[in-house]
């Protein structure tokens, strides 16, 4: 088995007395996509937001690549090629879409402090876009600003920003969220496309999303891994059952 | 949108042959039209496109003023830069100041960053009279410009050229600045800070260095300021200036790249104007910018719009009576202010209330106003104002009432006109400030 | 000693009074999102209210009356400006309200010109309180700050211990809850922002007499509640109390210090260099005293950018 792209190991979290995360360990393997679920109030966004650098955990360690992460800045984190996505649409609203995704591709290209270039020059970053914009479909949408665009083509659009920087690890939270049926079949297919060759984190709810898409599951109830398996393997443990969908089928102690 | 560069070419031509058809004293306020215009584009480069408002700006335009009068000389030591070069010594005072104040501010943002740099101008304000050597005291520092490269810089026309030729590269300059990498994520900064610090962006260091070109810009403006006065004074400091740049951009119009520019032009234009009619042109000026906020939110510069929306659904000469119509309630409102203005000035003015007091208990005595006497003590004097207040926002009802029939009338629900909304348009500095502190 | 007592009484009336205008400038904040420009403006029109009917009144009946007054002008302000660019967000009603500050002050210029006006405490109120190291201390401070802490104690109860208080609470809590639990939340929002008004209106018409009222005193007095509300941390009634305490003391304290950066350097025997630098090293700390608070608050910027009880950013 490969070393895992990125390990937590016993992590917590407590704001003031509230303890959200107790203990956590986890493992994100090289290229398998990995669904994280659990019942409201479980921590899952949490979750995100520790590995993401927004909040630094009380205890314990986050290793990216081997090396330990808790507590840096986002920033940071993001340039050792770890990109996500919000619950809640993040975007620029007032900018095009084209601009939004080109702010995320100057990244990349380390353009931040650049002040003698006139962007519409700059090939790489150019191409990289009109590439980006192809691939999240929104190509009829380029100069709409990103805040009159339809719900769907928000997220999709907040999909295309997480993968400008070529992440080694995208974490999705809720992408899936306030979607018609057939705009989450879209997406599916859109996250499967799009996410080919990286490892992905995603936070979900829609149980069909996340046994369809997934390789691996785990369960986090009350701020703990419950289990960690195959959708197979999850469908069928007895303690997911039990703390996850509330059935007291199973009589194994 | 070819023909906006055509207006700016014969703009800039206009500007080039205007010392040959003005009085001495016109070109003089030209000069100051053209440092209030590079001041407030300076101003809304933070503020309109870095989401920053920023209510202490007099204090870089003020670091520049000074540094250029250490630079100038005063005739009998000789300048540091040859005159023409002296915005030089503002910018690098701009920087330098802007490093330190910015770093300071933008640790915070929304109203708590407008706060910061309200006290930081302040600070500078009220240390700026005890040090003589460096703001020359309650006195202030004259200097002396000295002649270079030929030419003396003595007429006000040598110095409306120079100013022209910096305020004009300068504008330049900002204007390709928004079309730089920096220049774009300055809009990302006013839209949502905290999405560019998940995409790997430093928000800190990119909004102090978004600080510092402002400031920097601010600079050369106090700069030219002094090279026209020969003087500075810690004056300069005073919330007024801050104030004013404030007002101008935004009854400009901060959303476009030349609206605060148009705003100060305007305004310092009318101010020079009204100098001798009115005392209260500042009274004016606040009343505008609150009318302004209030139902025109993009500003002047957002009007065009306004009137391309309009034009796309209904007919000219529809709309020729609606303007008209419009335009007259305008005056009347106008006339009403100016009117209740200009006679309460001088009612409460100092001449009239000591008049009062030596008439003892006869009746108050008229004043004059537009060439006529108006007693407070008749009916008529509060009439007309009244009339004309209450007449103009009659008409404003009426217009407003059969523009929207106009509208339900044409308008199916595809081409529903756009007006100009500001809910989208300006920088919603409070919801950035929830932002950041979700993100803790 | 008789400096540190009278200082320490001097900064804490003055603190109470800095208290008296952030704290409703906190309250609106905290409940409507709007930090009013003009909050101090309404202190300032208190002022000038109270001097125009002490005139026809005597002083008491001006003190109430302007205070009404104020709070009147403050819930017309809500009701007919920022309630209508409420839609534009919080940025554009923090501009509104800093153009309708500008307008209140050239109003002011104009009605009564643009200098000091003659406002000053009532003959009988003009006695020595107390003697105190052989120096009469006046009573009016002892009044200004009396007054400032029956307020407190009168807006804490209601506050805490009445059914119009828990609304309120609630409303700035949760708006979009109260509302939804059947409360007017925009008549709790004009309620509030006119009360906060009239607080700042009764500061202003007691203060006006005993410090200067002139046009500038809107201006110089709202610097300084930002610097309280900075230290502090917007939203915190008790920051604001500590902050304005504390910059009350510094600079009721700062004015009595005759000493330099000089001296603190000739402590590590560098008074000579320090006085060949000159500038801002041999100037005097009590000529700074209208500087130093804002040198604490970028101290407190550096420490804690979120202020003494601000929450974490």
């Amino acid at each position: 088995m490969n070393a895992p792209v990125l390990s937590l190991r016993n992590v917590h979290k407590s704001f003031d007395k509230a303890h959200i995360i107790r203990g956590v360990d986890l493992d994100l393997l090289p290229g398998e996509r990995h669904a994280v679920i659990g019942p409201n109030g479980a921590g899952k966004s949490t979750l995100f937001h520790l590995i993401s650098g927004q909040f630094a955990p009380s205890k314990g360690e986050i290793l990216f690549d081997g090396h330990p992460i808790q507590g840096q800045t986002p920033q940071k984190i993001n340039h050792l090629g770890l990109a996500r996505s919000f619950q809640i649409t993040n975007i620029f609203p007032r900018l095009t879409v084209f601009e939004n995704l080109r702010i995320a591709v100057m990244q990349r290209e380390g353009l931040q402090y650049t002040l003698w270039k006139i962007i519409n020059r700059v090939r790489p970053v150019q191409e990289k876009t009109e590439s980006l914009l192809e691939r999240v479909r929104l190509e009829a949408r380029r100069d709409t600003p990103a805040g009159e665009l339809s719900y769907s083509e928000q997220r999709s659009l907040e999909i295309g920003m997480t993968l400008a920087s070529d992440p080694k690890v995208i974490l999705l939270d809720e992408p899936m969220a306030g979607m018609s049926k057939e705009e989450t079949h879209y997406t599916i297919s859109l996250i499967r496309e799009l996410t080919k060759g990286c490892s992905l984190m995603i936070v979900e709810h829609d149980m069909d999303v996340v046994f369809s898409i997934s390789d691996r599951i785990s369960v986090l109830v009350y701020g703990e891994v419950i289990a960690t398996g195959t959708p197979d393997v999850i469908r069928n443990d007895c303690r997911v059952r039990e703390a996850y969908l509330g059935e007291e089928v199973c009589a194994c102690a | 949108m070819k023909y906006v560069r055509y207006l700016i070419a014969i703009a800039i031509i206009l500007l080039g042959v205007l010392p040959a058809v003005l009085s001495q004293s016109l070109v003089n306020a030209a000069t100051q039209m053209l440092i209030a215009v590079l001041f407030a584009c300076a101003f809304n480069l933070l503020c309109g496109q870095g989401g920053m408002l920023s209510f202490g700006h007099a204090a870089y335009f003020g670091v520049g003023a000074f540094a250029t009068i250490h630079a100038m000389g005063d005739g009998s030591v000789a300048g540091l830069l040859p005159t023409p070069m002296l915005p030089l010594a503002g910018a690098c005072a701009g920087i330098l100041v802007g490093i330190g104040a910015g770093w300071f501010s933008t640790k915070r943002s929304g109203v708590y960053f407008s706060m910061i740099t309200l006290a930081l101008a302040e600070l500078l304000h009220s240390l700026a009279p005890h040090l003589k050597g460096m703001f020359g005291g309650e006195a202030g520092i004259s200097g002396m410009r000295s002649p270079a490269w030929g030419l003396s810089f003595g007429t006000s026309t040598q110095i409306y050229y120079l100013t022209l030729v910096w305020v004009l590269a300068s504008l330049a300059v900002l204007f390709l600045f928004t079309r730089t990498p920096v220049g774009r994520l300055t809009l990302a900064l006013r839209e949502n800070t905290h999405r560019l610090r998940f995409l790997g962006y430093e928000v800190h260091r990119l909004r102090v260095l978004v600080f510092v070109i402002s400031a920097m810009f601010a600079g050369i403006a106090g700069s030219l300021q002094v090279i026209n006065n020969e003087s500075a004074n810690y004056v300069v400091f005073d919330s007024h200036l801050s104030t004013v740049v404030v007002l101008n951009s935004y009854i400009g119009g901060v959303n476009v790249f030349l609206g605060p520019a148009l705003g100060a032009a305007i305004m310092t234009f009318f101010g020079y104007a009204v100098s001798d009619l009115t005392r209260s042109w500042l009274l004016y000026q606040g009343i505008l910018f609150v009318f302004v906020m209030m139902f025109l939110p993009s500003g002047l510069s957002g009007l065009r719009q306004l009137w391309l929306g309009v034009r796309r659904s209904l007919s000219v000469s529809v709309l020729v009576p609606i303007v008209a119509f419009s335009c007259v309630a305008g005056l009347m409102l106008i006339g009403g202010v100016i009117f209740s203005v200009e006679i309460l000035q001088r009612i409460f003015s100092q001449d009239y209330q000591s008049l009062l007091v030596t008439a003892g208990s006869a009746a108050w005595p008229s004043v004059s106003l537009f060439g006529c006497d108006w007693p407070p003590g008749s009916l008529l004097t509060w009439i007309v104002p009244l009339v004309l207040v209450i007449g103009g926002s009659i008409l404003v009802k009426v217009v407003k009432k059969k523009f929207h029939t106009l509208n339900e009338a044409t308008a199916t629900p595809d081409t529903e006109i756009p007006l100009p909304c500001a809910a989208e348009d300006l920088p919603d500095i409070n919801k950035l400030h929830h932002v950041e502190r979700d993100s803790a | 000693m008789e400096y540190y007592v009278v200082s320490l009484l001097n900064g804490t009336i003055y603190g109470l009074l800095l208290f008296m205008v952030s704290a409703g400038l906190t309250l609106i904040f905290g409940m409507m999102g709007v930090l009013n420009f003009a909050h101090a403006s309404f202190y300032m029109v208190g002022a000038y209210l109270a001097y125009t009917l002490q005139k026809l009144l005597g002083f008491w009946p001006a003190l109430v009356l302007s205070t009404l007054l104020v709070g009147v002008i403050g819930a017309l302000v809500e009701r007919y400006f920022l309630r209508r660019v409420h839609k534009f967000g919080h940025a554009h009603e923090l501009l509104l309200t800093f153009g309708i500050s500008f307008i209140i002050a050239e109003l002011i210029k104009l009605i009564y010109g643009n200098f000091p006006v003659d406002y000053r405490i009532p003959k009988s109120l003009d006695f020595s309180a107390f003697t105190i190291f052989g120096a009469s201390y006046p009573a009016y401070r002892l009044l200004m700050g009396s007054i400032a802490l029956a307020m407190f104690a009168l807006i804490y109860l209601l506050l805490t211990r009445t059914r119009v208080g828990i609304v309120v609470r609630s409303a700035i809590y949760k708006p979009k809850m109260a509302e939804a639990l059947g409360h007017n939340v925009p008549m709790v929002f004009m309620g509030v922002f006119s009360a906060g008004a009239a607080l700042a209106g009764l500061a202003g018409a007691v203060a006006g007499a005993f410090y200067t009222t002139n046009p500038n005193m809107a201006l110089e007095l709202g610097i300084m509640v930002f610097v309280v509300v900075v230290v502090g941390g917007l939203g915190s009634l008790e920051g604001a109390m500590l902050a304005s305490l504390l910059i009350g003391l510094i600079t009721s304290y700062s004015v009595g210090i005759d000493r330099s950066l000089a001296d603190l350097c000739a402590l590590f025997g560098a008074r000579a260099w320090a006085e060949g630098v000159g500038g801002l090293m041999t100037l005097k700390i009590s000529s700074l005293a209208a500087t130093i608070p804002f040198a604490f608050m970028l101290i407190i910027l550096l420490v804690r950018p979120s202020g003494l009880l601000g929450e974490k950013e």
